[in-house]
C-alpha cells in the first residue's frame, strides 16, 4: 500500500492520460485473494474459471533423480535426506555446507518433517 | 467506429510484450515485460542537496536530475538489466496480471514510444491478449484502466494461443479441430478446439513454463558452483535459450550420461572471464619477496662490517694512547703521566694496566674473527635442520606421502570445523546427534543411581582414554584444543614442503597454477541440458505435483469421445516462445504414440514462428471487415460495466460475476 502512494506521487504527467487512480485496496491483489474472491461469488458450479483450470495432480510414480547430478538415484542418504546416484556422489555430499543441502532439498520441493 | 482507423495490437505475454500496428508485418515494439526502480544513491542526493543550498541558481536542475536517477525504468530502457536483475518487478503473477500501478507504467511505456506524447488520448483501438480464463476481476480492472486513464475509444480482448491457432489456420484452411500446446512463460497450457470454438471446461493449465525452467537451471548452478553466483546469473537465460533440448527418452539420455567416457565427450565446459595475473601473482610476489629479504640482508651484514671497522681503528687508537702513557710512567716522567691520567680520567696505573688489557685482548678477537673462515650463515644452518628424506626414499615419494598426511590433517581439521558450525544451527543433524548422545549420558548415570540406590557403580566409563571422546564431541565450544599436537605437525608439514616446493621448479608450477585458475573458473554443463527442460514433462522435479505434460494430454484426451479424440490427436498444434526448445516435437510424436491406441493416427505442427504468430494472429483478426463487431466500445463499457467484453472466435466466454 505504500508502494502505491509513493508512485502516485512520482507518477510523470503524461498528456495522453488522465487523472486516474484505482482504489488503494485494488493496486496489487495477489492471485490468491483473487480466488477466495471468485469462491465467494457463487458462480454456478460448472462454470469453468481461472482455477477450476488448473492441471490434475499427477498419478504417475514420480521418478527418482540424483538432487545433485540429476542421474536416476537408487539411493537416499538418510542424514541428509538427498538421493545420490553413486559412491562418489555420495564421497561429494560428505563435504557439502548444510546451506546447499537445503538448497538441493528445496530445489526437489522436500521439506522435513522437523522443519 | 470507422473500420479505416489503425489498430493498437498489443501481445502482452509475461515474458515478452509485442506492441504493433495491425497493418505492419512484425511488431514495431518488443520488449521484456519488466521494470525496475533504481535505488536512489543517497550519497549523491546528499551532495547534491549541499550543492543546491551553495548555488540557488542551480537548485531546479539539480533536483530534476534527483527525479531522474529514480524514475522507473521499463523494458528495453533498463539501461543495465543485469545489474537490476534482483529487482525487475512484473505486472503478473503466473499469467495473470495482478499489480495494477506496475501495469500502468507499461502502458505509459508502451504508448510513449508508441508515439502518444503529445496526444490527448489514445485514438486508437486496442487489441489485447489476456489469460485464458482471466478472473473477471483483472479484466474489470483492465478496462478501467483503458478507458478511464487512456480513453481508449474501444478494446478487443483475445487469448494468445487462439491468436497464434487463427494465424496457423491461414495454411491450413479449413480445419476446425485442434489440441493447441501453448508453452508460455509462467504456464503451459492443453486447449482442445472443436468445430472451431475452444472447449473451455476441457482446457487444463500446466503451472510449469519458461520462468521455472530458466530458474532451475539457476538454482542448480548455484548450488554447483557457489563461488561463481555473480558470473552465473547473467547466462541462464541464454544456456536454457540456446543449449537445452529436449530428450527423446529421458531415462536413456540419463543412462548415457551416467557412463565417464560418454560425460567426457559430450561434456559443454563453459570458461568464465578471469584474471590470469592474480593467479600467478602470489608465486611471482613471493620469488620477488625473498629477493628483497637476501638485498637486506647483505646490506645489514655491510652496515655490521663497517662498524666494527670503525670500532677496530677506535680501539687501536686508543691502545696507542695508552701505551704512550705506560711509556711516560716507564720513563719515570710521573708529573706528565699524572696530569695524562687524570686527563683521560684514569685514576691509577693498575687501572691503566687493565685497560690496556682489555683493549689488547679485543682488538685481538676482532682480527681473529675478521681471519677466520665466514661461518655459515643462518639460512644455511635452516637448510641443514630441514629434514631429509629418509635413506633409499625418492624425494618426490616423500614429499607426496607429507602432502598425503598433511591433507589427512587438513580434512579431519575442517571436518571438526564443519561438525562445529552444525552443532551451532538448530535442526541439523550434528544438533541432534548432539542432543541424543547427552540425553544417553544422562539417562545412563540416572538408571545407574537408580539400579545401586544411589550408589555409583562403577562400569568401567573412562578406563579407556578414548571413552572420554564423547564429551569433546558434544562440546559446542570445542575450540581445537584437543588437536594441539595435529596442528604442529600441520605447520612442519608446510615448512618442509614449502621449502622444497620453492627450490622445485617454479616455472612449471606457475604454469600448472595459471592452468588449474583456467578450470576453476569452468561450469560444467552437460545432463543440465535435458534435466532442465524435463520439468515440463516431469513437475515433481521441482516438488511440483501437479501432471506432466503427456500426462495431461492423456487426460484432456479422456474427457472427449473415441471420435472427437481422434479429431483432436489428428491436428496438435504447437505455440508460444518455449516450443522452441528442441527435440520437443520429437518427444511429443513419442508420448502420443505411447498414449494413443495402437495404430491410429496423429499428426503434430509446429508454429512457424512460436514467439509472434500470437501478435500476428491478433493483427491478422484486426484487419477482418467486421472486426468491430468485435470491439468493445467505450459506451458499452459504460453500459455494461467493466466486466463486459464482446466474444469472439479467440477470446474468453463472458459470464457475468452474480450479483447477490
Amino acid at each position: 500500500m505504500t508502494e502505491a502512494t509513493t508512485s502516485s506521487s512520482a507518477k510523470v504527467k503524461r498528456t495522453f492520460k488522465q487523472t486516474f487512480a484505482f482504489p488503494k485496496n485494488c493496486v496489487y491483489r495477489p492471485l490468491r485473494q483473487i480466488q477466495n474472491m471468485e469462491r465467494n461469488q457463487k458462480l454456478p458450479p460448472e462454470q469453468p474459471t481461472y482455477f477450476t483450470l488448473n492441471a490434475p495432480p499427477s498419478l504417475r510414480p514420480a521418478k527418482k533423480y540424483s538432487d545433485i547430478s540429476g542421474l536416476p538415484a537408487p539411493y537416499v542418504d538418510p542424514h541428509s535426506k538427498l538421493r545420490y546416484a553413486n559412491a562418489e556422489e555420495y564421497a561429494s555430499m560428505q563435504h557439502m555446507p548444510s546451506d546447499i543441502i537445503n538448497g538441493y532439498l528445496t530445489v526437489r520441493g522436500y521439506t522435513s518433517a522437523v522443519g | 467506429m470507422p473500420a479505416h482507423k489503425r489498430v493498437l495490437v498489443i501481445d502482452n505475454g509475461s515474458y515478452e510484450c509485442r506492441v504493433g500496428w495491425h497493418d505492419s508485418k512484425e511488431p514495431e515494439l518488443r520488449f521484456r515485460n519488466v521494470l525496475t526502480k533504481p535505488r536512489k544513491d543517497r550519497k549523491k542526493d546528499n551532495n547534491q542537496a549541499t550543492d543546491a543550498l551553495a548555488l540557488p541558481a542551480g537548485t531546479t536542475a539539480a533536483q530534476e536530475e534527483c527525479k531522474g536517477n529514480g524514475e522507473i525504468q521499463v523494458g528495453n530502457d533498463i539501461i543495465n538489466i543485469e545489474a537490476v536483475r534482483a529487482h525487475l518487478k512484473s505486472p503478473f503473477e503466473r499469467n495473470v496480471i495482478t499489480n495494477w500501478n506496475h501495469q500502468e507504467q507499461i502502458f505509459d511505456y508502451i504508448f510513449t514510444k508508441m508515439g502518444y506524447e503529445g496526444k490527448e488520448s489514445i485514438a486508437n483501438p486496442i487489441v489485447l491478449t489476456e489469460a485464458l480464463a482471466n478472473p473477471n476481476i483483472c479484466r474489470r480492472q483492465m478496462s478501467e484502466l483503458l478507458f478511464e486513464c487512456y480513453r481508449v475509444p474501444a478494446v478487443s480482448y483475445g487469448i494468445d494461443a487462439l491468436y497464434s491457432w487463427q494465424q496457423h489456420q491461414q495454411q491450413h484452411k479449413g480445419v476446425q479441430d485442434a489440441l493447441i500446446l501453448s508453452f508460455g512463460y509462467s504456464t503451459t497450457h492443453v486447449i482442445p478446439v472443436l468445430n472451431g470454438r475452444m472447449q473451455l471446461e476441457h482446457v487444463r493449465r500446466l503451472n510449469v513454463g519458461g520462468f521455472h525452467i530458466i530458474n532451475y537451471l539457476f538454482r542448480l548452478m548455484q548450488m554447483k558452483y557457489p563461488v561463481h553466483l555473480n558470473a552465473i546469473t547473467s547466462r541462464m537465460e541464454k544456456l536454457v535459450h540456446e543449449h537445452s533440448h529436449i530428450a527423446l527418452d529421458y531415462q536413456e539420455e540419463l543412462l548415457k550420461w551416467a557412463q565417464l567416457d560418454y560425460y567426457e565427450a559430450h561434456i559443454m565446459k563453459i570458461q568464465l572471464p578471469y584474471n590470469p595475473v592474480t593467479a600467478s601473482n602470489a608465486l611471482l610476489t613471493a620469488e620477488q619477496k625473498q629477493e628483497k629479504r637476501r638485498e637486506l640482508a647483505l646490506r645489514l651484514l655491510d652496515i655490521k662490517n663497517r662498524r666494527e671497522r670503525e670500532k677496530l681503528q677506535e680501539d687501536e687508537e686508543q691502545l696507542q694512547l695508552l701505551r704512550k702513557l705506560r711509556l711516560l710512567y716507564e720513563q719515570q716522567k710521573m708529573q706528565k703521566f699524572e696530569r695524562a691520567l687524570q686527563q683521560q680520567q684514569i685514576s691509577n696505573l693498575e687501572e691503566l694496566d687493565k685497560l690496556l688489557t682489555t683493549v689488547q685482548s679485543r682488538i685481538k678477537r676482532v682480527k681473529e674473527r675478521a681471519s677466520a673462515p665466514p661461518r655459515p650463515s643462518k639460512q644455511q644452518d635452516k637448510l641443514d635442520k630441514m629434514p631429509k628424506p629418509p635413506e633409499g626414499v625418492p624425494q618426490a615419494q616423500w614429499l607426496a606421502e607429507l602432502r598425503g598426511k598433511r591433507e589427512e590433517l587438513m580434512r579431519r581439521k575442517q571436518a571438526r570445523q564443519q561438525q562445529r558450525t552444525e552443532q551451532g544451527k538448530r535442526h541439523t543433524h550434528a544438533a541432534q546427534e548432539r542432543m541424543r548422545i547427552i540425553s544417553t549420558l544422562a539417562a545412563r548415570s540416572e538408571k545407574r543411581r537408580k539400579v545401586n540406590n544411589g550408589d555409583e557403580e562403577d562400569d568401567g566409563f573412562g578406563m579407556n582414554d578414548n571413552d572420554w571422546d564423547v564429551y569433546k564431541r558434544i562440546n559446542r565450544y570445542n575450540d581445537d584444543s584437543d588437536s594441539d599436537a595435529e596442528n604442529e605437525q600441520l605447520l612442519e608439514f608446510e615448512k618442509i614442503l614449502n621449502h622444497y616446493d620453492a627450490n622445485g621448479d617454479d616455472a612449471q608450477n606457475a604454469a600448472m597454477q595459471a592452468l588449474n585458475a583456467a578450470e576453476n573458473y569452468q561450469l560444467h554443463f552437460g545432463v543440465e541440458a535435458i534435466r532442465v527442460p524435463e520439468i515440463l514433462f516431469q513437475p515433481s522435479m521441482i516438488g511440483c505435483s501437479e501432471a506432466g505434460l503427456a500426462e495431461l494430454i492423456a487426460f484432456v484426451l479422456k474427457l472427449f469421445p473415441a471420435e472427437e479424440q481422434q479429431r483432436l490427436a489428428d491436428h496438435v498444434y504447437l505455440t508460444g516462445s518455449c516450443a522452441q526448445f528442441r527435440g520437443l516435437k520429437a518427444r511429443l510424436a513419442k508420448e502420443m504414440m505411447e498414449l494413443r491406441p495402437f495404430k491410429s493416427s496423429f499428426a503434430i505442427y509446429e508454429s512457424q514462428d512460436p514467439a509472434l504468430s500470437a501478435w500476428l494472429g491478433a493483427c491478422l483478426q484486426a484487419r477482418v471487415p467486421n472486426f468491430s463487431e468485435v470491439l468493445t466500445t467505450r459506451s458499452q463499457y459504460e453500459e455494461q460495466g467493466g466486466e463486459y467484453f464482446k466474444e469472439h472466435r479467440a477470446s474468453n466466454s463472458y459470464y457475468p460475476t452474480p450479483k447477490d
